[in-house]
């Protein structure tokens, strides 16, 4: 096989890679985001309280839920 | 040994520049990163800690500071963890 050829299907491997990497970052930047503001209502203490902790845990799980349920809503329209 | 030997120089050249180009990538990827949450840290944590700006920062303010980046970038890693690990 041609050489270069392999090391484009490589290369367009590493970017599917990377953008994959870089979409779940920005996912988690978003949600700690939103999660924050619903979560942690007072100051910021010394350490979280365990009712923030959880709280963060599922704000996390649930905004995950939402998302499908708004691709599935979506999808039903079309 | 064979390998090495039969290797033609360009090839490994452009192996090399295909590598320095991933690292770029990669670093440019990774500081895009750092920025954006930085600036997101930067929001929040001046929202909670600096309600009412005076002439300086006081005391009071700069230790908020410095608990709220320990706690947003704790909430972060608890997010990150209850995405990747088991559901519910």
């Amino acid at each position: 096989m041609d050489p270069s050829q392999v090391q484009s299907a490589e290369f367009a491997q590493f970017l599917a890679q990377e953008e994959q990497r870089a979409k779940v970052g920005e996912m988690v930047i978003k949600i700690t985001n939103v999660c924050w503001d619903k979560c942690i209502t007072s100051t910021p203490g010394s350490k979280f309280s365990s009712s923030e902790s959880s709280c963060l845990s599922n704000c996390a799980r649930r905004y995950m839920d939402m998302s499908l349920l708004i691709v599935k809503r979506v999808q039903n329209m079309q | 040994m064979d390998s090495f030997s039969s290797s033609p120089s360009s090839g490994s050249n452009s192996q090399f520049q295909s590598e320095q180009l991933k690292n770029q990538l990669k670093a440019q990827l990774a500081q895009a990163y750092i920025e954006q949450f930085m600036e997101t840290i930067s929001t929040k944590c001046f929202d909670k800690c600096i309600t009412k700006p005076g002439s300086s920062m006081s005391g009071s303010e700069s230790s908020c500071i410095s608990r709220c980046v320990d706690r947003y970038i704790e909430a972060t890693g608890i997010i990150t963890s209850t995405l990747f690990s088991s559901p519910h």
